[in-house]
C-alpha cells in the first residue's frame, strides 16, 4: 500500500485508466463475437431457409398460374388471345425452370433436398411434356375435347402430385427457418449473458479504483484546499501536518506548510508594523518574494512618509500660525478698505454733482455759442456789406480824383486863356504906345487920338492886372487841387487799408464763427460726456456699493479663515501626536 | 465824425452853389460897376490933360526898360514899337547885332544896346519889344525888355547926365529926368558911325 502511495499521481491515473480500458476492450470483444454469430445465423436464415420457402411458394404459384393459363387458352376462341396466352404459358414455364435451377444451386449441400428437387423436376418435366406435345397442339387444332380430356385426366393428376410435393417442401422449408430463428435467439441470449457478466466485473473494478484514487489523492487535496480556504479568509492558525509521502500531494502539503509558516511570519511583522514599530527588518524569502519585497519597500516608504509627514506637520504648524497672522493683517486691511470705500462713495457723489454742474454749464455754453454763431453770421454779413461800401467808396474816390484832375486841367486851360488875354493886353498896350507915337507925330490934331491911346493903354494895364490876379487865383486853385488829389489819394489809401482791415475782420469773424461752432460742438460733446460721466458715476457708485458688500463679506470670510487657521493649528498638533506614535 | 462831415458837406454844397450863381451873374459886369470904372478913368484922364496943354515946350518920350533901368527915347524918332517875333540871327555879325526881323515886308536889323552899356543879359522872350528908330538916313530896331508907355516930360525937368557917366553911355545920353529916366539921344544913335561902319563892314565883308 505504501508503494502504491509513493507512485506519482500520473502513474496512478495511468494504471486506473489502463485497467478500465482493458475491461472495456474485453466487453467490446465479447459483444463483437456475439453479434458476429448472430449475424451469421441471421444471414443463413435469410439467404437459405427463407429463400427456399419463398421459392417453393413461388413455384406453387407459377404452377397454379400455368394451369389457369392453359384452361384460359382452352376457352380462348380467337387467334390473338390464344397467342397471348401461349406466350404467357411459355414465360411462366421459363420462370419456373429458372427458380428450380436456383433452388438446386443453393441446396447442393443438402442431399435430401436435392433428391426431392430431382423428383419435382421430373414431375414437372412430365407435365410440360404433355402440355407442349398434346394439350397445346390439340387446342391449336381446335380439338377442345381432347384437350379437356387431357387436362382433366393426366394433367390433373400430375398437377395435384406437383402441388402436394411443393406444399410439402414449402412446409419443410418454413420449419427449417423457424428452427434457425430459435438457434439464433439462443446465441443472442448467450452473448447478452457474457456481456452483462463482463460489465458487472468492470463496474466493480471501476468503483474500487475510484475509491482508491479518492483516498489517495482527493482526500488529502481537500484537506489542503480547506486549509487554503482558511488562509484565503485570513486564518493562518491551522497548520498542515507534514507526512512522508513523496508524490505530488506530499510535496504540496510540505510546500503548503512552508507557505503558511512564511505567511505567519509576515503577518507577525505586519502586526508589529501596525503597532507602529517601523524598526523591523524584513528579509525577503527570495528575489521573487513579492510580498516580502513589497513589505520591505512598504516599511521603507512608511518610514520616509512618516518623516515627511513629521516635517509637513511642522510646516503646517508654521503655516497655520502665519495664516492666522496674515488674517489678522487682512482684517485690519479690510477695515481700512471699508473706510476708503465710504470716502470714495462720498467723493463719487461729489463728482456726480460736479458732472451735473458741468453738464449744465456745457449746455449753457452750447446755447450761448449758438447765439454767438448767429451774431458772427450777422457780423460776417455786415463786414461783407461794409466791404462792398468800401469798394464803392474806392471807385467814388477814383472818380473824385479824376474830377479834380479834370478841374486842374480845366484851370490849366483857363491859364492858357489868361495867357492869351495877357498877350492881348500886351499887344493892346503896344498898340496904345504906337497910337500915342502916331498921335504925337500928328501934332495938335492927334491930341484926341492920344487920349484914346491913353485910354486903351489904361485898359490894357487893367487887363494885365486882372490876368495877374486870375493867375494868382489859378495858382491857388492848382495848389488846392493838388492838396485835394493828395487828400483823395490818402483817402483812397485809407479806404484800401479799411478794405483790407474789413477783409481781415471778415476773416477774423469767420474764424471766430468757425471756432465758436467748434466750441459749440465741443460744448455739446462735453454735455454728452458729462451725461456719460454721470451714468459712469452711477455705475461707480453701484460698484462702490458692491465693493462695500464684498468687503463686508471679506471680513466675514476672514473670520472664517481665522477659525479655519485655528482648526489647522489643532489639526497640526493632532497629526504630530499621531506621527509621534510611530517609532522610526 | 458822421455829423460834422455831413454839415461840412452841406456847407461845401452851399458854397459851390454860391460860386455857381456868382459865375452866372458876374460874367456880365453890372452897369453900376461899369459906370464907376468909366468914371474913375475919366477923372484920371481929366487930371493929366491940363499939364500937357500947359507945357508947350514938352518933350514926348517913349519909356522902355533895359535890365531894370528905365530909359527913354524921343517919340518923334520912333516909327513904331513891335513885339519881338521871328528873330533871325545873322552869322558873321558883331555881338550887339541880334539879327533881323520882318516888319510887314521890311527887313530891319535889331541891335542890343545893353552890350554898349555893359548891362546884364536877361534873355530874350516874346515879351521883349523892338523899338524901331528912323530918320532920313537910318532905320533899325532897338531891343527893349519892356515898354511901359509914352509920356510927356517938361524940357526943364531934364538934367544933363552926371559926371559918373563916361564912355559910350555919356556919348549917347541926352539927359536924365526927375523920375530917373535916362533919355537917349536918338540923333546920335541914328548917326553913329560905329553902327554904320559895322553895318558896312558887315555888308562888305573883307574891307576891314
Amino acid at each position: 500500500m505504501k508503494f502504491m502511495l509513493n507512485l506519482s499521481t500520473r502513474v496512478k491515473l495511468a494504471l486506473a485508466f489502463g485497467v478500465m480500458l482493458a475491461m472495456l476492450l474485453a466487453v467490446a470483444v465479447t459483444a463483437y463475437n456475439g453479434v458476429a454469430k448472430i449475424r451469421e445465423s441471421q444471414k443463413r436464415l435469410f439467404e437459405q431457409e427463407f429463400q427456399n420457402a419463398l421459392d417453393f411458394a413461388h413455384l406453387l404459384n407459377n404452377e397454379n398460374n400455368g394451369r389457369a393459363s392453359v384452361l384460359t387458352l382452352l376457352l380462348a376462341t380467337n387467334r390473338s388471345d390464344q397467342d397471348y396466352w401461349l406466350k404467357d404459358i411459355h414465360a411462366n414455364s421459363r420462370e419456373t425452370a429458372e427458380i428450380l435451377t436456383n433452388l438446386k444451386d443453393r441446396n447442393q449441400a443438402n442431399a435430401a433436398l436435392t433428391i426431392e428437387l430431382q423428383e419435382l423436376e421430373t414431375a414437372k418435366e412430365a407435365n410440360r411434356e404433355t402440355r407442349e406435345t398434346q394439350v397445346i397442339p390439340a387446342i391449336k387444332e381446335g380439338n377442345t375435347q381432347r384437350a379437356q380430356e387431357l387436362l382433366a385426366g393426366i394433367q390433373q393428376e400430375r398437377y395435384v402430385k406437383l402441388r402436394d410435393i411443393l406444399e410439402r417442401l414449402e412446409k419443410d422449408a418454413r420449419k427449417n427457418a423457424f428452427n434457425m430463428v430459435t438457434v439464433s435467439e439462443t446465441i443472442s441470449r448467450d452473448v447478452v449473458r457474457t456481456f452483462v457478466t463482463f460489465s458487472l466485473v468492470a463496474a466493480v473494478l471501476g468503483i474500487f479504483i475510484v475509491l482508491l484514487l479518492n483516498s489517495s489523492i482527493a482526500t488529502p487535496l481537500r484537506e489542503v484546499s480547506d486549509v487554503a480556504a482558511n488562509i484565503a479568509q485570513g486564518d493562518l492558525s491551522i497548520n498542515v501536518a507534514a507526512d512522508e509521502r513523496r508524490d505530488e500531494v506530499g510535496v504540496l502539503r510540505q510546500n503548503f506548510a512552508r507557505m503558511s509558516q512564511s505567511l505567519r511570519a509576515t503577518a507577525n511583522l505586519a502586526q508589529q508594523i501596525s503597532a507602529g514599530d517601523l524598526r523591523v527588518t524584513i528579509t525577503p524569502q527570495s528575489e521573487k518574494d513579492v510580498l516580502g519585497n513589497a513589505f520591505a519597500k512598504m516599511v521603507e516608504n512608511l518610514r520616509s512618509t512618516t518623516n515627511e509627514i513629521t516635517q509637513g506637520v511642522n510646516v503646517l504648524a508654521t503655516a497655520a500660525s502665519q495664516i492666522s497672522t496674515s488674517t489678522a493683517q487682512v482684517a485690519a486691511g479690510a477695515a481700512e478698505t471699508a473706510t476708503a470705500v465710504t470716502e470714495t462713495t462720498t467723493t463719487v457723489e461729489e463728482v456726480k454733482q460736479t458732472a451735473q454742474v458741468s453738464s449744465q454749464k456745457a449746455k449753457f455754453v452750447s446755447e450761448s455759442a449758438q447765439r454767438t454763431t448767429q451774431v458772427a453770421q450777422a457780423g460776417k454779413k455786415s463786414v461783407e456789406v461794409s466791404l462792398e461800401g468800401m469798394h464803392r467808396i474806392q471807385s467814388q474816390m477814383q472818380s473824385i480824383a479824376e474830377s479834380i484832375v479834370k478841374l486842374s486841367e480845366q484851370s490849366q486851360s483857363i491859364g492858357e486863356i489868361v495867357a492869351v488875354v495877357n498877350d492881348l493886353a500886351e499887344q493892346s498896350n503896344l498898340l496904345a504906345v504906337n497910337a500915342a507915337i502916331e498921335a504925337a507925330k500928328a501934332g495938335e490934331h492927334g491930341k484926341g487920338f492920344g487920349v484914346v491911346a491913353q485910354e486903351i493903354k489904361s485898359l490894357a494895364e487893367q487887363s494885365k492886372q486882372a490876368t495877374a490876379q486870375i493867375r494868382g487865383i489859378l495858382n491857388d486853385i492848382q495848389k488846392a487841387t493838388s492838396t485835394a488829389v493828395m487828400t483823395t489819394e490818402q483817402g483812397s489809401k485809407a479806404v484800401e487799408a479799411g478794405t483790407k482791415l474789413a477783409a481781415e475782420a471778415g476773416d477774423s469773424i469767420r474764424v471766430l464763427a468757425d471756432s465758436i461752432t467748434e466750441a459749440a460742438q465741443a460744448a455739446t460733446q462735453i454735455a454728452a460726456s458729462s451725461q456719460q460721466q454721470l451714468v459712469g458715476m452711477d455705475q461707480v457708485a453701484m460698484a462702490m456699493e458692491n465693493i462695500k458688500q464684498a468687503s463686508h463679506q471679506n471680513v466675514a470670510g476672514i473670520k472664517q479663515t481665522e477659525a479655519a487657521a485655528h482648526n489647522l493649528q489643532e489639526l497640526g498638533q493632532r497629526l504630530k501626536r499621531l506621527v509621534d506614535q510611530y517609532k522610526i | 465824425m458822421n455829423n460834422p462831415s455831413t454839415t461840412s458837406w452841406e456847407d461845401v454844397r452851399r458854397r459851390m452853389d454860391a460860386v455857381h450863381a456868382a459865375l452866372e451873374h458876374d460874367v456880365t459886369i453890372t452897369p453900376e460897376t461899369k459906370k464907376a470904372i468909366l468914371k474913375e478913368r475919366a477923372l484920371a484922364l481929366a487930371k493929366e490933360r491940363p499939364k500937357e496943354q500947359l507945357a508947350e515946350a514938352h518933350l514926348e518920350i517913349v519909356e522902355f526898360v533895359l535890365a531894370s533901368e528905365r530909359y527913354g527915347i524921343e517919340s518923334s524918332f520912333i516909327r513904331e514899337i513891335y513885339p519881338l517875333r521871328d528873330l533871325t540871327p545873322l552869322p558873321g555879325t558883331p555881338p550887339f547885332v541880334l539879327g533881323i526881323i520882318n516888319l510887314r515886308g521890311e527887313i530891319i536889323s535889331v541891335i542890343d544896346i545893353k552890350k554898349f552899356f555893359d548891362l546884364p543879359e536877361k534873355g530874350i522872350t516874346d515879351l521883349n519889344k523892338v523899338i524901331v528908330l528912323r530918320n532920313a538916313e537910318m532905320e533899325f530896331g532897338v531891343l527893349a525888355d519892356a515898354v511901359p508907355g509914352a509920356r510927356w516930360i517938361a524940357r526943364e525937368a531934364i538934367q544933363p547926365p552926371p559926371a559918373t557917366f563916361t564912355g559910350l553911355r555919356e556919348e549917347y545920353l541926352y539927359g536924365i529926368t526927375v523920375e530917373r529916366i535916362a533919355i537917349l539921344d536918338a540923333v546920335k544913335l541914328l548917326s553913329d558911325p560905329k553902327l554904320i561902319i559895322q553895318e558896312e563892314t558887315a555888308i562888305t565883308k573883307g574891307s576891314q
